[in-house]
């Protein structure tokens, strides 16, 4: 009798205990995606997974009682899949994510995500966390009230990679300014038979982004404040078109077609072009393969900007989300990571681990970013293009807008599309029927 | 006549040689791939080795995931599958093929519907009932959908009506039981239907990424797929094709041992099973 009571004593404490504990432990449920798994460091030799495991240790040890459970979710499409079947299937879904800029409104849409200006209202210093971020980079976390919803982590910007020895053969001294040199340039650059190409434009598979860079130069983006105005059939999208068909028609710099852009690393690293058009995600990439010195310029500046003022970039990447799914206390917690993780101190690691752009100004003046600065100082020209940078194309239906662009892009400029006026003023009829919903 | 006939080989040989060396061109492409300095790009005219052999992109691939935990799973994932498949085609099978009864045709209909349902548009229900289960991020959860194989179904149906219903008789007058004459009559004369099988489910679940993926948080439950979408996922810094050779490789590599190993009795149970 008295060893049952002391069984049932015994199975009490083990029923409850773990129950105490997991009042007490709030854990945040943390996916990411990547786009560079294999790319570290050299000098730091880890993974993207070992480095978030680095912080979340870091984060644990400096808040007791809160565990982040760091997962690993695919690529940026991987990701919004993951959660939104998770969120459809019933499921929680995470408490943090990082996730593309542009699924920005999709997810409002959706009603799953949290803006972070609620938390960010409640910060004794909220405004100077907010004006420590680069503006282009915040551009992309707001709604139409000027709303911010996300903060920026792991952002790029496209730049203009060019091959010093190369240049230096050529008789040059310094990149190309604006399109008109940078094509003069690449004539120069280019040897016969393909041996050798002037400039390598990717304009494959997802042509908009860097595409949006010149009509951005010329003074009209795809988007403004609105996301539910889309100028696609522009004089500015006409004139960037006929630029780019030109290299490899007029001025034979380039093959003809569209460009891969996951081969132009490794056709620029490999000599077999002296200038390349790509994210800043892969300056550490290039500077580690390249048996050369390696120039990083501004992109070129756009038929506005003869006296260069018209540069123009969009940005890229992925920002946090926070999620309306969790507990009150579970959303306290992940607003301290989302804090920590956008810390000066991390962004300044991550850079420098990465190759991304850290997203704040103060980040840039900390070690080890500030010193990978002064040793290559290719990695501040991405930061200060950011000047002149806009928003990466978002809007309502961003994905299926997206799909309109690219498709009509690809279509003329690999030369299957003839008609290019016809294509331009049938995709922006397409843009605005999705749109009109939501005017 | 005779030399019509060497002549008749020998075009024959040198098409199958053709072609054999065309489905292996993606393997050949891949070995090389990935013993070439990262680098250095295939280029016109510069296919092969490159300037040097190199383990490099065989180490950065191994470094960016835990892959013998991923090996383990991918081996508990489809050993796990197959077995339950294994006793669940026999039996339903069976039933189809010998067991009379009320709508055996309409139900063998429905079963057989689900072959032309992709099984991507069942994700988000497959989910919700994995949760509902409450087995979220376990190895059941990955193998549990396919527990039930209408291809397997129909193949074990086929194969077991192909085989004499008098052996079945001769077994029940001597006395046997249901299972007995599965265990001595159907089963074994049906190894190379099961073989078959077998291979097809194996290497199927051994590729299979989505589910996995969808219902898996943890590492520790995670196969191999997973880990090979790292070094997919790379549109950041560009396409690493060296690497992510070096790690298709790692991934496929049990599976071809597997394969030469038993590659003769493959080919016999295809060519018996009738499967192509």
């Amino acid at each position: 009798m008295r060893m049952l009571r002391l069984l049932t004593v015994i199975m009490l404490l083990f029923s409850v205990a773990p129950t105490i504990t997991a009042q007490e432990t709030i854990t945040v449920d943390f996916y990411f995606p990547t786009a560079t798994a294999t790319i570290t460091n050299p000098e730091a030799g880890e993974s993207i997974e070992a480095v978030f495991n680095r912080y979340a240790a870091a984060f644990e040890a400096a808040n007791p009682g809160v565990q982040i459970n760091v997962v690993y979710t695919g690529s940026y499409t991987d990701t919004r899949n993951t959660i939104q079947t998770e969120i459809a299937g019933g499921g929680a879904g995470p408490d943090v994510a990082v996730m593309l800029t542009t699924d920005l409104f999709s997810f409002i849409e959706e009603g799953t995500i949290l803006p972070v200006q609620d938390f960010i209202d409640t910060m004794p210093d909220g405004e100077a966390y907010v004006a420590d971020f680069f503006p282009a980079f915040l551009l992309n976390s707001l709604d139409e009230e000027g709303v911010i919803w996300s903060i920026p982590y792991q952002r790029s910007t496209p730049v203009l990679y060019y091959n010093v020895e190369q240049f230096a053969e050529a008789g040059f001294d310094a990149p190309p300014r604006n399109r008109q040199e940078l094509a003069e340039m690449a004539q120069a650059l280019t040897l016969p038979d393909g041996q050798r190409w002037g400039v390598w434009l990717p304009t494959e598979g997802f042509p908009i982004w860097l595409f949006s860079a010149f009509v951005i130069a010329d003074g009209q983006h795809f988007v403004e404040e609105s996301p539910s105005e889309v100028y696609f059939n522009t004089p500015q999208t006409r004139e960037a078109l006929d630029y780019i068909i030109s290299l490899s028609r007029d001025y034979g710099v380039m093959p003809g077609g569209t460009l891969s852009w996951g081969d132009g690393p490794s056709i620029f690293t490999s000599g077999k072009a002296s200038m390349l058009f790509h994210t800043t995600g892969s300056l550490t990439r290039i500077l580690n393969e390249a048996p050369f010195e390696v120039g990083v310029a501004f992109l070129p500046s756009g038929t506005a900007g003869e006296d260069g003022t018209g540069y123009g970039a969009p940005t890229g990447g992925g920002n946090l989300y926070l999620f309306a799914n969790s507990t009150p206390e579970e959303q306290a917690a992940a607003w301290a990571w989302i804090q920590f993780l956008s810390s000066p101190e991390i962004q300044s690691d991550w850079g420098a681990a990465t190759g991304y752009v850290a997203a704040r100004r103060s980040a840039w003046e900390l070690d080890p970013l500030a010193s990978l600065v002064a040793r290559r100082p290719q990695y501040a020209v991405a930061r200060d293009q950011l000047a002149f940078a806009q928003k990466e194309f978002s809007a309502y239906r961003t994905i299926d807008i997206q799909g309109i662009i690219n498709s009509t892009l690809s279509g003329i400029i690999s030369g299957a599309t003839t008609d290019i006026e016809g294509a331009l003023t049938t995709a922006q009829a397409q843009i605005d029927s999705l749109l009109a919903e939501y005017r | 006549m005779r030399h019509h006939n060497a002549l008749g080989s020998r075009v024959a040989d040198a098409v199958t040689t053709l072609l054999s060396l065309l489905w292996l061109s993606p393997l050949i492409f891949a070995i090389l791939l990935s013993f070439r300095p990262p680098n250095e790009p295939i280029t016109n005219g510069n296919i092969f080795f490159g300037s040097t052999i190199t383990l490099d992109n065989y180490r950065a691939a191994w470094s960016v995931a835990p892959w013998l935990t991923h090996y383990l799973n991918s081996i508990i994932f489809v050993v796990g599958v197959l077995i339950v498949q294994l006793v669940t085609v026999t039996m339903a099978g069976y039933a189809f093929a010998r067991m009379r009864f009320r709508g055996r045709d309409t139900l063998l209909l429905i079963i057989l519907l689900q072959l032309m349902i992709p099984s991507g548009v069942l994700i988000v229900q497959n989910f919700a009932t994995i949760r509902t289960l409450n087995l979220f991020d376990t190895h059941i959860a990955l193998m549990l959908p396919y527990w039930g194989s209408a291809f397997g179904l129909l193949l074990m149906r086929q194969t077991f009506r192909e085989i004499p219903f008098e052996l079945e008789e001769a077994a029940r007058i001597d006395g046997a039981s249901l299972w007995q004459v599965l265990r001595h009559v159907y089963i074994p004369l049906s190894i190379p239907a099961y073989t078959a099988f077998a291979l097809v489910s194996i290497s199927s679940h051994w590729n299979e990424f989505l589910w996995p993926f969808i219902v898996t948080r943890s590492e520790s439950v995670r196969p191999l797929t997973v880990g090979l979408s790292k070094l997919v996922a790379t549109t950041d810094v560009g396409a690493l094709y060296n690497q992510l050779m070096a790690g298709t490789l790692l991934v496929i590599a049990p599976l071809v041992i597997l394969f030469m190993f038993f590659q003769r009795r493959f080919i016999e149970s295809f060519a018996r099973s009738g499967l192509k």
